[in-house]
């Protein structure tokens, strides 16, 4: 593992990165994040959490208890614009009464 | 760390930041930036970005906009590419009534020398296809446009670095006694500082930092929530109130407004919201993918304007505190170095100075 690996699959950012802004003063997670995009992509930081976590453990000293996970926020996972704004008539929902009056009424 | 300073500036957001770098420009003071995070934790750091001058009222405050857009480019080939485009800004309406008001004020506008222009459903496609064609109108000027706010405060802080300015991140201010002249500033952490001047720069925390000082910043705090999608291909080129399209593709939307205190949650109900404005504005947006969901807390001065200035009660002491704190950087950096170099600024600052507030009050207690 040299400084090229990638800690960050989703913005493809490296060690070298990540010790760059850590350098700068950074110390937090989301500190980093706003420097680097590192996990802003569609995994919002599941991938490199804890290996930027003990990255910033290594170079600052601190035990890796001390260093706050990064802030979580909706949605949990990659959602579609018009999912989140409910405006979508889904198929799958039925409704049980009718169900059963269709199925009685079927020869 | 040296513990005597010419220039104290606490707070190392946009606005801080261009104060420190502007300042130091000349190299004649020592100065020192103290933050009780890192840069980008606080409001500069959630923001859509928007350079917005077109619609910003009454005209005296786009006219200041205007001119803090106007020093972008210039400030690009100095502290390195922010990512700064002028892509011109859109502002739909959907309500035919509506288009009156948006000739009144372009007229108004215009008397100020900002070029805005009403355009009508044809012309407003013609710039965006991807609009929806339930818009009407929109009010366009050439001068809006968005920058890079991660880029900006970075290299506003690494210009200033090079210039010999000083940082301190994760450092709480606890205190701030004026002896002998002199401003003693005590940390969290057990350190104290001498400074000959002050300047608050510390956005949603003014008041708090105010109260340091002993006097009262008139600002609130207001939450904004915004949605980022994944990187699509481009949709949209100009910037729209309340959307922009990033450099790689990502889709910011987001324009609301609640007062709930330093509280940066995301809520569903308002990024819903959010979504359902995505899809009335751009209809295509419905089959884009979100990402995530980001919340900022924006200070706005009581009167909704620019707080720029001295602290009328202190000497030594100033104040830099704004909504359209991205807009407003160039400008506000500039200006706080014209004053704090030369004891006046080359733009009339008595309508934002602070003291505009006591004068209400006391109007209202005689």
């Amino acid at each position: 593992m040299d400084n090229s690996t990638i800690v960050c699959k989703c913005e493809e950012i490296n060690i070298d990165e990540i010790e760059t802004a850590i350098k700068m003063g950074a110390n937090q997670f989301d500190d980093i994040k706003r420097l680097t995009r590192c996990g802003m992509g569609p995994c919002q930081a599941k991938t490199c959490m804890n290996l930027v976590r003990e990255l910033i453990s290594k170079a600052t000293g601190r035990s890796p208890d001390e260093i706050a996970y990064p802030q979580k926020r909706m949605p949990i996972k990659v959602t579609r614009m018009s999912a989140l704004a409910a405006n979508q008539k889904s198929m799958n929902i039925v409704s049980v009464f009718k169900e059963a009056v269709t199925e009685m009424d079927s020869p | 760390m040296k513990k005597f300073y010419d220039v104290v500036i606490i707070g190392s957001g946009v606005v801080g930041s261009s104060i420190a770098y502007h300042l130091s420009e000349k190299r004649n003071k020592e100065i020192l930036v103290m933050d009780k995070g890192f840069p980008l934790s606080g409001t500069s750091g959630s923001t859509q970005a928007w350079v917005w001058v077109h619609n910003k009222v009454p005209s005296w405050y786009g006219q200041l906009s205007m001119y803090s857009a106007e020093l972008y480019p210039f400030l690009k080939k100095k502290i390195g590419d922010v990512e700064y485009k002028r892509t011109g800004g859109i502002a739909p309406f959907f309500d035919e009534n509506d288009r009156l008001h948006a000739l009144r004020l372009a007229e108004k506008q215009a008397e100020v020398g900002i070029e805005m222009k009403v355009l009508d459903r044809e012309e407003v496609l013609e710039k965006e296809p991807n609009l929806s064609p339930d818009i009407v109108g929109a009010t366009y000027s050439k001068i809006d446009g968005n920058v890079n706010p991660f880029r900006l405060v970075e290299l506003f802080i690494k210009a200033a670095r090079k210039n010999g300015v000083e940082f301190s991140f994760y450092n709480t201010i606890i205190g701030i006694e004026k002896t002998s002249g002199l401003f003693k500033i005590s940390t969290l952490n057990g350190e104290s500082y001498l400074a000959d001047k002050v300047i608050i720069a510390s956005g949603p925390w003014t008041k708090e930092v105010g109260k340091l000082l002993g006097i009262h910043i008139p600002v609130k705090l207001v939450r904004g929530q915004v949605i980022v999608t994944e990187p699509v291909a481009p949709l949209i080129r100009n910037t729209i109130a309340g959307v922009r399209q990033a450099d790689n593709g990502e889709v910011l939307v987001g324009y609301s407004k609640e007062n709930v205190g330093y509280d940066r949650r995301t809520t569903l109900d308002v990024i819903q919201e959010t979504a359902k404005m995505a899809i009335n504005y751009i209809p295509k947006l419905a089959n884009a993918n979100v990402v995530r969901c980001f919340s900022g807390i924006r200070v706005i001065p009581e009167d909704g304007f620019p707080i720029i200035g001295e602290i009328p009660s202190i000497n030594n002491a100033y104040v830099a505190v704004m909504h359209s704190g991205i807009t407003l950087s160039p400008l506000t950096g500039t200006l706080m170095t014209e004053l704090i170099n030369e004891g006046e600024a080359s733009l009339d600052l008595s309508k934002l100075n602070l003291g505009r507030f006591e004068k209400t009050k006391s109007t209202t207690v005689f």
